[in-house]
């Protein structure tokens, strides 16, 4: 099916009896986003049923629904209709979050490692990480994790060869052309350069963590007496109270 | 609050409070999580008429030690040993009728790993997004542990039959309804073409649970189908169920706690119905995994689930018609 307006395409397979994979190709990859980001926004509102979730990544929405309340089959047919008939609204977000760093040392164990691969000096390495106002393309696991794009190293960061079995929250990692920043402790193979001191996570609050897909970020650099005297401070959107 | 009804904890290993899970977590980025065994945990839920996301207790290998401080209904489904009140054996499955004081034990058995126990009324637990599943990622949950009391939101007045002295209800649940089949049934996965012929391995060989099993995911060892093309797969949502051969001679298969988004093509996915399955296996079983469709798969979950809603609605006919007023109730010696 295609959505004339959008120049894109999608493509349902089956991901179990729970489950479907909806692909949305196109040539314009911030369209082929900007869909995926649509289409997640309608099935969460509960566009086919209110027990039908989506996740929305890059160039895909995972569907998941009770196959006692709708079929995988069923959800294909209602997304042609949904092709056919698409809002213009955008992706939700597009609102900013600062977000202090730490760079190197302890704080960044691949900070040299990523200078030495991408042929860049350690300064220009954390400049470009605090250049622009990155998307945040999707939350991804574990725990809503903001996965950004960019920095542009000029070639894409190979992931460790054997993961670390825990980064700390607060983690910036980096990895092929994305940014990662994890709210919490977890298993990781990316390339961490980085930490932040803000708390990202909060279970006392509905959303968990303060931000969205289509949000975005900027990094700043800070030393360790600015790291130590906002460890702990609650993450929030820049113009927040 | 120490009038309040509780059930107290004298002894649990590996006990969560938990429920079907948190099924406005992927939207946000969180795994859904709740109950392994789903089916076990609805029924446990229904046989003693409470709504299917009431929370309830999950123990996980060892089992749980009970003693509530009122007469309480509850209900044990799972892998369950029979539930002992006192030292006395009663049916799992079943609702249970406990005098307040009493101590209900109860056990895993060999043949699984997980055994639920609901109690009539549930527990007041916190919630996140709606629901009390433990995030062990995000440390958030409820532990069971011993000492602990859970707080009961009412008490059940004894359902007790004066001729047998003990609940005996037929909500008309098969006698087999725990038994666990060690074939998995499996849908090819979207990524099913990446392995060529060779994904015709998983279905022809045996696979060895490994000890590492938990909700996030269950790995077992046996031979892993390749994939015939290689380059980086863009992180996508995967669901509950996938099968990923991220490296070695192990296969993972992802439970509810698993992270919603990887970058490793799923192979097949794991059934609804075969999920409950996959719960209440234990380190060093062996494994098959056998090819079905979504159509004999969806047909499979819709039977146990309107099985489910038949138990459900005689549960909460019989209660009612007990709940009425009756002149000489009689009671348990």
């Amino acid at each position: 099916m295609t959505d004339r307006r959008a120049a894109t395409t999608t493509a349902v397979s089956p991901c179990g009896d729970a489950a479907v994979r909806v692909a949305v190709e196109g040539e314009d990859t911030d369209q082929v986003w900007t869909v995926v980001h649509r289409l997640a926004g309608w099935l969460n509102h509960g566009g086919i049923h209110p027990t039908v979730t989506a996740v929305p990544t890059y160039d895909a929405v995972l569907v998941e629904f009770d196959p006692y309340y709708t079929t995988g089959e069923e959800i294909a047919s209602h997304l042609r209709a949904w092709g056919a008939t698409a809002g213009t609204q955008g992706a939700a977000g597009g609102r900013v979050v600062d977000v202090p760093v730490l760079f190197g040392g302890e704080a960044g164990p691949d900070l040299e490692w990523v200078a030495e691969v991408t042929g860049h000096p350690v300064p220009k390495v954390v400049d470009l990480v605090c250049a622009g106002e990155p998307l945040i393309r999707c939350l991804g696991g574990p725990a809503a994790s903001a996965m950004l794009d960019g920095p542009d190293f000029g070639l894409p960061i190979p992931r460790l060869a054997t993961p670390r079995l825990r980064v700390p929250p607060g983690a910036v990692s980096v990895a092929g052309r994305q940014t990662v920043v994890g709210p919490v402790a977890a298993p990781s193979g990316w390339r961490q350069i980085g930490r932040t001191p803000l708390e990202i996570l909060r279970t006392d609050t509905e959303t968990v963590v303060p931000y969205r897909p289509g949000d975005r970020m900027r990094f700043l650099p800070v030393d360790e007496s600015t790291y130590a005297e906002l460890l702990g401070t609650p993450m929030r959107y820049r113009h927040d109270d | 609050m120490t009038d309040r009804p509780a059930l107290h904890i004298d002894s649990a290993t590996l006990c969560v409070v938990t429920d079907l899970g948190r099924v406005a977590g992927p939207a946000r980025g969180l795994a859904v999580n709740g109950a392994l065994d789903q089916f076990a945990a609805r029924a446990a839920n229904a046989l003693v008429g409470n709504a299917p996301t009431d929370p309830l207790i999950e123990t996980t290998g060892s089992g749980i030690t009970l003693r509530p401080s009122d007469d309480v209904l509850l209900s044990v489904t799972g892998a369950p040993a029979e539930p002992a009140v006192d030292g006395r054996a009663y049916p799992a499955w079943a609702p249970l009728s406990v005098r307040a004081g009493e101590t209900v034990r109860v056990g895993v058995s060999d043949a699984g790993l997980r055994a639920y126990v609901a109690v009539h009324g549930s527990f007041d637990v916190p919630r996140l997004m709606g629901s009390c599943a433990p995030d062990s990622m995000i440390g958030f949950g409820t532990r069971v542990e011993a000492g602990s009391a859970l707080a009961l939101r009412r008490p059940h007045p004894p359902l007790v039959n004066g001729r047998f002295g003990a609940t005996v209800f037929d909500f008309g649940l098969p006698r087999d309804v725990g038994r666990v089949s060690s074939a998995l049934d499996v849908i090819d996965g979207p990524d099913a073409a990446e392995f060529g012929p060779g994904l015709q391995r998983l279905y022809d060989s045996p696979y060895t649970v490994t000890p590492r099993i938990n909700h996030v995911g269950m790995r077992v060892a046996g031979p892993v189908p390749r994939r015939s093309v290689t380059g980086e797969v863009l992180s996508r949502g995967v669901p509950v169920g996938a099968i990923e051969a991220p490296t070695g001679d192990e296969l993972l298969v992802l439970m509810r706690g698993r992270g919603i988004t990887a970058g490793y093509p799923v192979l097949a996915v794991v059934t609804s119905r075969a999920l409950d399955h996959a719960a209440q296996l234990r380190p060093g079983q062996t494994v098959r995994f056998r090819r079905t469709t979504a159509t004999a798969a969806t047909a499979a979950h819709l039977e146990r689930r309107h099985l489910l809603d038949r138990v459900a609605l005689r549960a909460r006919t019989a209660f009612a018609a007990l709940a009425r007023p009756h002149p000489s109730r009689p009671s348990r010696t």
